[in-house]
């Protein structure tokens, strides 16, 4: 059996040395170690009188390093212990570099690797290996797996159930600009000409572009047409397409996890730099650095104008512009074992985005009718229409899709934006869908206003989750991102506010949790990603203090639950005697102007009861285009007023924005 | 630099293959920035990249401290 001597040459710290010797017995070694404070004479004196097969010794204090180290390597060759007993050094202030300058055959950095000891230990070459994540493959998650969607609330099942059987009749039939482009872009797609540069068919991309600008507004038409780019935006140079697969070609994704324990909850964070290139680049980082999946996110005048851009491009500010080239380009980088949501509800292009993210390999979705139809949003009755339109398409294809609760940033109260992801939640189930609940943990002015977080935010963040399990069996991931409104310019306190929140969502039971950048709040520029993987990294430490234990739900929390369920019903039950959803966002029953929403007004007047109607409304004197002329109008101060972090992207966080989702 | 009180830290993540190249890397940069024994207090490198920082001391403690002097002696 191999004797192997340990010691601490250090005055204080042996907790290596502790671990290590348990390691080593384990491994069946024969160890004996010496006390804290340890001087090179003693360890040499044991040495002689032992006679172990290694001497590993250790220094976390960075004074007097090589003094107190060289010192023992001097001793070791002068007493012809060198000769039977090979040296090993670690500690927090041992480099490698320090290591080989001292003379030791072998210095350990960096937390334990006990292969690498074990090698040393027994002669063999030690082949470094990458990190942790060498032996395990990174798996796409399945976030709907295992839950039944029953009701638990037998009064909130029938309330949703009326309220959706009358969403469902009121949209029979109806179609608007969006859904038929949605059907050009998808038969597009179907006979490869979904692209500018596509070869062949060119009468077959005409015809159909044709058909498609026939439902565009003036900015798109003009792309199109006269190749004018909207300000900002430029092509990408094929150059910066083909040279990325070499920067990236040494890299490898790695199965690093954010969990300490579990399977759950699998961690989402937003890209959407403005470039592609740099989107891939913030990707693959967060990949290495243990995230599950990413959230693309596109700017916010990409869902004020009717019809989509198309090609390679690049935006100099917040958000990735949807375009089919831009997300198959970011797709072919996102590792297989990464998920990918496409936000779907984006305005008057809601329906067309499903179809291309569906084409370009999106696994989740994202669509909240009541939230999107309102602040600087999109029409109830339009978003209502191709909201339900995509909610089919997401059935059909059996893509989940989750459902944001951002509207509380506006200052909507809980209950009132839970049953905005109540009827979300039933509306989908009823068409064949799998919906994913996103109720959004934040510092809202609600909160602020009624004072409901001063004592502190663990008890209604925990009702707020608590009280899903009272109503529904369904996923719950918290987000988007957890931690809105706690984050300052600071990247400590924004990394721990976002690493506090994830841990709390992770004890209770959430599926997933979407966490921001720390310098996403404030940073007065796009998100860096120092700043994204200090972010990760403090949530890795969070869930590592906190491990199995749990949140408990106080007395305090029960109350809130019990309050937030009751107010939930009660908004629940205005909306069913209502009986018409449209009507019910445009009155403010799911949030009001006292809750700082009024309904959205893109795509007004535009919804039509079927083909024949709609080329009624497309005609040159109708409400349409004065409502495209409106709205073009409306669009530009928002966006040249707008300056980095004013646009709705994951840079825009701040009090009084409309937080998008 | 005078009213730096003791350090400079400089936070970034570098595009590498390794520790090893990551720390090559990041010294290099201390010197292009003109920083005064730079060195990596922090370095962790998984995939494509490391997440670094640098730091360089502008007044270690027990040195002579510019923001102690009197504006007539900075002067």
């Amino acid at each position: 059996m191999s004797k192997v001597l340990l010691a601490p040459l250090d005055p204080v710290h042996d907790n290596a040395i502790k671990l290590l010797n348990r390691k080593l017995v384990e491994a069946g070694y024969e160890t004996a170690t010496l006390p804290p404070g340890s001087t090179p004479e003693e360890v040499i004196e044991q040495g002689l009188t032992w006679r172990p097969s290694a001497i590993l010794v250790s220094r976390t204090l960075g004074y007097k390093v090589g003094e107190i180290l060289g010192r023992l390597v001097d001793l070791a060759e002068a007493s012809g212990l060198r000769e039977t007993a090979r040296l090993g050094i670690g500690g927090m202030a041992i480099t490698r570099e320090v290591g080989a300058e001292l003379g030791f055959d072998a210095t350990f950095v960096g937390e334990l690797n006990l292969p690498e000891v074990l090698a040393f230990l027994e002669g063999r070459e030690f082949k470094a290996q990458v990190g942790d994540e060498r032996a395990e493959k990174r798996t796409k998650p399945n976030l709907v797996e295992g839950y039944t969607y029953q009701f638990k609330d037998t009064r909130i099942e029938a309330l949703l159930d009326a309220i959706t059987n009358q969403i469902l009749a009121w949209a029979e039939g109806k179609t608007s600009p969006g859904i038929e482009r949605a059907k050009i872009r998808a038969e597009m797609i179907a006979e490869g000409v979904a692209s500018g540069d596509c070869a062949g068919k060119p009468g077959v991309r005409q015809r159909l572009l044709d058909q498609y600008l026939g439902l565009c507004g003036p900015e798109i038409v003009a792309f199109y047409c006269e190749n004018k780019l909207p300000s900002g935006v430029r092509r990408l140079r094929p150059d910066e397409i083909a040279n990325l697969p070499h920067v990236l070609q040494d890299g490898r994704p790695g199965a690093a996890h954010i969990r300490h324990v579990g399977q759950k909850p699998s961690f989402f964070t937003q890209y959407g730099t403005g470039c592609p290139v740099m989107d891939v680049m913030h990707i693959k980082v967060c990949e290495a650095w243990g995230v599950d999946g990413v959230i693309h996110f596109d700017p916010s005048w990409g869902a004020q104008c009717e019809g989509l851009l198309e090609g390679s491009l690049s935006h100099e500010h917040d958000g990735t512009i949807v375009t089919l080239e831009n997300f198959r380009f970011i797709h072919r980088y996102i590792d297989p074992g990464t998920a990918w949501l496409v936000r779907v509800h984006r305005g008057l292009n809601t329906p067309e985005t499903l179809v291309l993210g569906q084409a370009s390999g999106a696994d989740y979705l994202k669509i909240n009718i009541p939230y999107g139809s309102t602040g600087g949003g999109t029409d109830p009755e339009r978003l209502t229409v191709d909201g339900v339109y995509c909610l089919r398409q997401a059935a059909q294809y059996g893509l989940p899709y989750n459902i944001p609760g951002n509207d509380e940033l506006s200052g909507v109260p809980p209950h009132k934006s839970f049953a905005s992801l109540l009827i979300m939640t039933a509306l989908g189930l009823k068409l064949g869908a799998r919906p994913i609940p996103n109720p959004l943990l934040c510092y809202s002015p609600y909160m602020m206003v009624h004072g409901a977080m001063d004592d502190n935010m663990v008890d209604m963040n925990l009702a707020k989750l608590a009280v899903w399990r009272e109503i529904v069996d369904a996923p719950v991931w918290p987000g988007e991102p957890v931690g809105f409104m706690t984050h300052t310019p600071d990247r400590v306190q924004s990394s721990v506010t976002t690493a506090a929140h994830a841990a709390l969502a992770s004890s209770a039971g959430a599926v997933a949790v979407t966490f921001a950048s720390s310098d996403e709040a404030y940073s007065k520029g796009p998100i860096s990603l120092p700043a994204r993987v200090d972010t990760i990294r403090a949530t890795r430490e969070m869930l590592r203090f906190f491990g199995s234990s749990q949140f408990r739900l106080t007395p305090v929390a029960v109350g809130l639950t019990a309050r937030l369920h009751e107010d939930i019903t009660a908004v629940l039950r205005k909306v069913a005697e209502r009986g018409d959803f449209v009507a019910a966002i445009y009155e403010g029953l799911l949030g009001d102007r006292s809750d700082g929403l009024y309904p959205g007004r893109s795509g007004a007047h535009t919804v039509a009861s079927d083909a024949a109607g709609l080329r009624q409304i497309l005609s040159p004197d109708a409400r349409w285009h004065q409502a495209q002329k409106l709205s073009e109008k409306e669009l530009r101060p928002v966006s040249d007023r707008a300056g980095h972090g004013q646009e709705t992207g994951p840079n825009a966080m701040r009090i009084g924005a409309k937080g998008d989702a | 630099m005078s009213r730096v009180i003791d350090a400079l830290d400089i936070e970034t993540f570098l595009l590498c293959k390794d520790e090893e190249e990551a720390k090559e890397l990041a010294l290099a940069l201390a010197h292009e920035m003109n920083l005064k024994l730079g060195d990596v207090v922090f370095l962790e490198h998984k995939g494509y990249g490391a997440r670094v920082r640098l730091r360089a001391y502008v007044h270690r403690p027990g040195d002579h401290y510019q923001w102690l002097e009197t504006e007539e002696a900075q002067a």
